[in-house]
């Protein structure tokens, strides 16, 4: 009897550290991931959108972006013409600021619906949410026959979040995203996006996303230009003020 | 005219075998047949009201949405709301739903003290539960003029589910998926279906039912009825297998042509079983009458004879069929006028080809055993009720003349009341579930007939986008307009959140960059177009009435006449505007179809029968009979609408075959006795019985009508059964009345004699 008891035993602690381990794993990818997209210190660019819809029609945005770690995010449209001067300010806290020159001063926008697309895109503000994925996603681990890719199933920690869960597949020697697959409330795969990462001295970055609603045909491509990294951006680039410019 | 029959009969394999080829190839044709239930689709391009409002519905999309009302007796309720999730989840999940709103997934700009909240009008995933939420829920759903009368009523008791469908989507699978998963929902709360989509897809399935339920009781009828009349198994199956194949062929050619199957034309088939058939009946009779006296040559014979009449009676039909396309407003009305003409074109050529050929190979076979025929039976319609009237006719002309004269007189003043209908939904039972969804659309979200106004010009110009405010307010002055909504409100409800001014900004350049916002919003697609070059107003008309719809088209008239500028093109269309014109051209349509009709059936009799006044005499009784169908509508209420507008020039078509027996007859037995007295009775006699079999198979074919989904369908049936009785009890005293009025003046002797 104690013997059958010690066998348990060690089953259980066999397959609850087995878990564990694979559990580890999980997070230390998403991990991963989540330090190589956030190791410069401030990143610059010039971020061109394009939005094609069902009939293959496109729309052109342009913005110049400058980012403080991880929560400090600043847009400054300079295309379309009748949208230039535009500003959005992302501060931590779901804060947003928008500015509009022709309103004369900037705006407070609180975002109450994380699922809601960003002006136009496919992008969620859930998908631009400045906090780690790690914080937000329970990762585990899935055994695939990709040779190049980790393939990692993300469930939301938030009850109020869109998905129901995202399919990562993770580049196995460089820790950088190639494609997410997003399933809704519904279970339903619905959205995917997929990235081209490429290397700017000793730091990863997204050179091009596609982000394809499914559903609605519509697509949103965001192409990065002239980026810089580690510039020293000051805190006072990031202040409410100085989006009147 | 007898070489010709010879040949008929000659070639009688030859017929046969092609009918039967070409009745399996149309057969296997119909499968191909689809429905087309869409009003909209009806309507002809030629009337501008009309194409801009399918212009519009393409552009805007506003055809392809469907709505899902959830009624109870407060929304406010956590649970209700609950409810309103799962369907709106259940609907999003529809392969080939593009979008869905309703209260729990719609999105609230709202302005704050520091600036403004983008949110969710109710939070999906932590829906309100206490008093307050529902109080500042309701306060934020009241202030909002896209969602007060919109999604939500006024009244809080009921709240829509709106979707779109995907371009190119299957309307009818979908709009059955949406039924199906939301009642498989099991909520306690009734739920009503109503939008283009549903209300073809329900329309349709209504045709269906109607088709697979009416036939064949129809077709049952009839073949009691030509049982109890022929007594013998040809007279039952020629009839009704002439009819059927020439539906089988009419279907198939509509099919081959590419015509899809409407509300009206779903009726074809009943239509010509109960018409197609009296054809064959005519021959058969004719046949059976000869067989009598000489076997051998009877089917000759009677062809000989019968062909001409035949051939007026079916082209008299035809040409009340085809007066249809004169005048006609709605495409379905012209193609139902085409395909029956057709059909009925076909039961004749049938009855004079296909039968006498058929029934020479039987013949044939059975020459040697039957060698007796019975005698022909006293018929009861005979002694009681051909001879008696016979006697009253000839005793009193003028007392039947006067009691026509007063029934005449009685109808033309009911005439005056004849209401006129072109509302959808009347086309509907009371208590079926469409047409509570209509009510509950008109009592608390403004009705269900669209109306839209265009403007033309810069989109984000403050001139226009001012333009668009001051008429959605005009028009909201109108008892008949609820709520507008346009692109106009959206950006005044931005600025306001932004600005806390709830109106268009003076500067271009502010609402430019107001549509940052915007960009992307679904909700947008349906205000504007993507070149940001048209924007229309939304809204719904209320009043079912005719006088309003015109008073509003008027009051409309005058503003966009004062505010329609070069660079502010304003148009405005919508149901309203097409049903004034539909209802014109009811009166017009019908005036037209019934003089065409008259002036070529009378001319047509005239000529064949080589007489003018036997095509007026042959008139008079289908006229008493249309002004007494007339006098009936007047008088119990029936509308003219869309399908009943059909009847008088089907009813003339039909219905002056029984003057025509009568006048043939009496022409015919006149030339040989020289005696109207005994021609007059001949006719009455023998052609009497003959049209007595046709009027009652006739009607109780139409008369099945009654049983239809359709309201105005159910009327058809009923007025053309009318209209039968009428003209041919029309052909059976008025007529004879003329006859023996007209020729006891000329012929006095004769009529004395005979006392």
């Amino acid at each position: 009897m104690r013997h059958c008891k010690l066998i348990s035993i060690i089953l259980v602690m066999l397959i609850f550290g087995v878990n564990v381990s694979v559990a580890q794993n999980a997070d230390s990818l998403l991990q991963y991931m989540d330090n190589l997209m956030s190791a410069p210190k401030d990143k610059q660019a010039t971020v061109k959108m394009i939005l094609t819809n069902k009939s293959g029609k496109e729309k052109v945005r342009e913005a110049m972006m400058k980012q403080k770690g991880k929560d400090k995010k600043l847009y400054r449209y300079t295309k379309p013409e009748s949208q230039a001067g535009i500003s959005t300010l992302s501060l931590p806290d779901d804060v947003m600021w928008l500015y509009m020159p022709a309103f004369g001063k900037p705006t407070k926008v609180s975002l109450l619906s994380q699922s809601q697309t960003f002006t136009g895109t496919d992008f969620s503000y859930e998908d631009m949410e400045s906090k780690s994925y790690s914080e937000r996603y329970s990762p585990t681990l899935f055994e695939s026959g990709d040779a190049e890719n980790y393939v990692l199933k993300l469930i939301p920690i938030s009850k109020k979040s869109k998905y129901s869960r995202i399919v990562l597949y993770l580049n196995k020697t460089h820790f950088y995203p190639v494609k997410m697959e997003y399933y809704d409330n519904r279970g339903n795969y619905f959205k995917v996006a997929t990235y081209r990462y490429t290397k700017q001295g000793k730091y990863w970055y997204a050179e091009e996303v596609l982000m394809t609603d499914l559903k609605k045909s519509h697509s949103t491509g965001i192409l990065m230009t002239d980026v810089k990294f580690d510039q020293g951006l000051s805190d006072d680039e990031f202040r409410v003020e100085n989006l009147k410019q | 005219m007898k070489d010709f029959t010879e040949k008929i009969l000659a070639y009688k394999w030859l017929i046969i075998i092609l009918v039967t080829i070409c009745t399996i190839l149309f057969g296997y044709q119909i499968k191909n047949l689809s429905i087309d239930a869409d009003i909209l689709s009806s309507l002809p391009d030629n009337d501008p009201d009309a194409a801009l409002l399918k212009r519009i519905s393409e552009k805007f999309g506003g055809n392809s949405m469907g709505v899902v009302i959830l009624e109870t007796d407060d929304i406010y309720q956590t649970e209700v709301l609950e409810h309103v999730k799962s369907i709106t989840d259940t609907i999003s999940d529809i392969e080939g739903i593009s979008t869905v709103t309703s209260l729990t997934n719609i999105i609230n700009i709202k302005g704050q003290e520091y600036g403004f909240e983008i949110g969710k009008l109710v939070d999906e995933y932590e829906l309100p539960e206490t008093p307050e939420e529902f109080e500042k829920l309701k306060d934020d759903v009241l202030a909002n003029e896209m969602y007060k009368g919109s999604i939500v009523s006024e009244d809080g008791t009921a709240t829509l589910i709106i979707f779109t469908l995907q371009d190119g989507s299957d309307v009818r699978a979908i709009a059955k998926s949406v039924i199906d998963k939301t009642t498989a929902l099991n909520l306690p709360k009734k739920l009503y279906y109503i939008g283009s989509p549903m209300l073809v897809t329900y329309i349709s399935d209504l045709m269906k039912g109607d088709l697979t339920r009416l036939l064949p009781i129809a077709f049952l009828l009839i073949a009691i009825i030509l049982l109890l009349s022929f007594r013998s198994a040809s007279g039952v199956i020629l009839p009704l297998l002439t009819a059927v194949i020439a539906i089988i062929w009419s279907l198939g050619i509509m099919s081959l042509l590419g015509y899809k199957m409407s509300m009206i034309s779903n009726n074809i088939p009943i239509i010509l079983l109960a018409i197609g058939s009296a054809y064959t009946i005519h021959v058969l009779n004719r046949i059976n009458q000869l067989r009598i006296t000489d076997r051998d040559n009877a089917i000759k014979l009677a062809l000989a004879y019968v062909m001409i009449p035949v051939m007026l009676a079916a082209l008299t039909t035809i040409i009340g069929f085809i007066s249809f396309i004169f005048g006609a407003y709605l495409d379905m009305i012209v193609d139902f006028g085409i395909f029956t003409a057709l059909g009925t074109f076909l039961a004749c050529l049938f009855s004079i080809f296909f039968v006498p050929a058929l029934l020479d190979v039987f013949t044939s076979k059975k020459r040697n055993k039957a060698l007796f025929f019975k005698k022909i039976k006293k018929s009861y319609l005979s002694e009681n009720f051909l001879s008696p009237l016979r006697i009253l006719l000839f005793k009193h002309p003028k007392y039947v003349l006067t009691t026509w004269s007063v029934l005449i007189l009685i109808s033309l003043v009911g005439t005056f009341f004849i209401k006129r209908s072109v509302d959808i939904q009347e086309y509907f039972k009371k208590g079926n579930p469409t047409r509570e969804a209509e009510r509950i659309m008109v009592e608390k979200f403004g009705g269900t007939k669209p109306i839209f106004v265009l403007f033309k010009g810069d989109m984000q110009s403050p001139d226009v986008l001012k333009t668009m405010i001051e008429t959605g307010a005009y028009m909201e002055k109108s008892p008949d307009i609820y709520t507008t909504q346009s692109i106009a409100d959206l950006i005044a409800e931005l600025n306001a959140a932004v600005t806390g001014e709830k109106r268009v900004p003076d500067e271009q350049e502010k609402i430019e960059q107001l549509w940052f916002l915007l960009d992307g919003n679904e909700v947008v697609q349906r205000f504007v177009s993507e070149d940001l070059d048209e924007g229309i107003i939304i809204s719904k008309f209320k009043s079912p009435d005719n006088s309003s719809k015109k008073a509003f088209a008027n009051y409309m008239k005058a503003f966009i006449d004062k505010h329609s500028t070069e660079s502010c093109q304003i148009e405005i269309t919508g149901m309203p505007f097409v049903d004034i014109t539909m209802d014109r051209s009811l009166l017009n349509s019908q005036f037209g179809s019934i003089s065409i009709a008259i002036i070529f059936v009378v001319i047509f009799v005239g000529l064949i029968l080589r007489s003018l006044s036997s095509g007026i005499y042959s008139a008079i009784p289908i006229i008493a009979a249309i002004i007494i169908l007339f006098g009936v509508m007047g008088l119990t209420g029936i509308s003219l609408n869309i399908a009943t507008v059909l009847v008088a020039s089907v009813a003339l078509g039909i219905g002056i075959d029984y003057s025509i027996h009568i006048i043939s007859h009496f022409n015919h037995t006149y030339q040989i006795t020289g005696n109207a007295k005994i021609a007059i009775e001949d006719s009455i006699m023998i052609s009497g019985k003959a049209i007595i079999i046709n009027v009652i198979s006739v009607s109780a074919g139409f008369l099945i009508l009654i049983f239809s989904e359709m309201v105005p369908l159910q009327y058809f049936g009923f007025l053309i059964a009318l209209s039968m009785l009428g003209s041919s009890l029309g052909a059976l005293t008025l007529l004879p009345v003329i006859l023996i009025l007209v020729h006891r003046k000329k012929n006095n002797d004769h009529f004395n004699l005979n006392q």
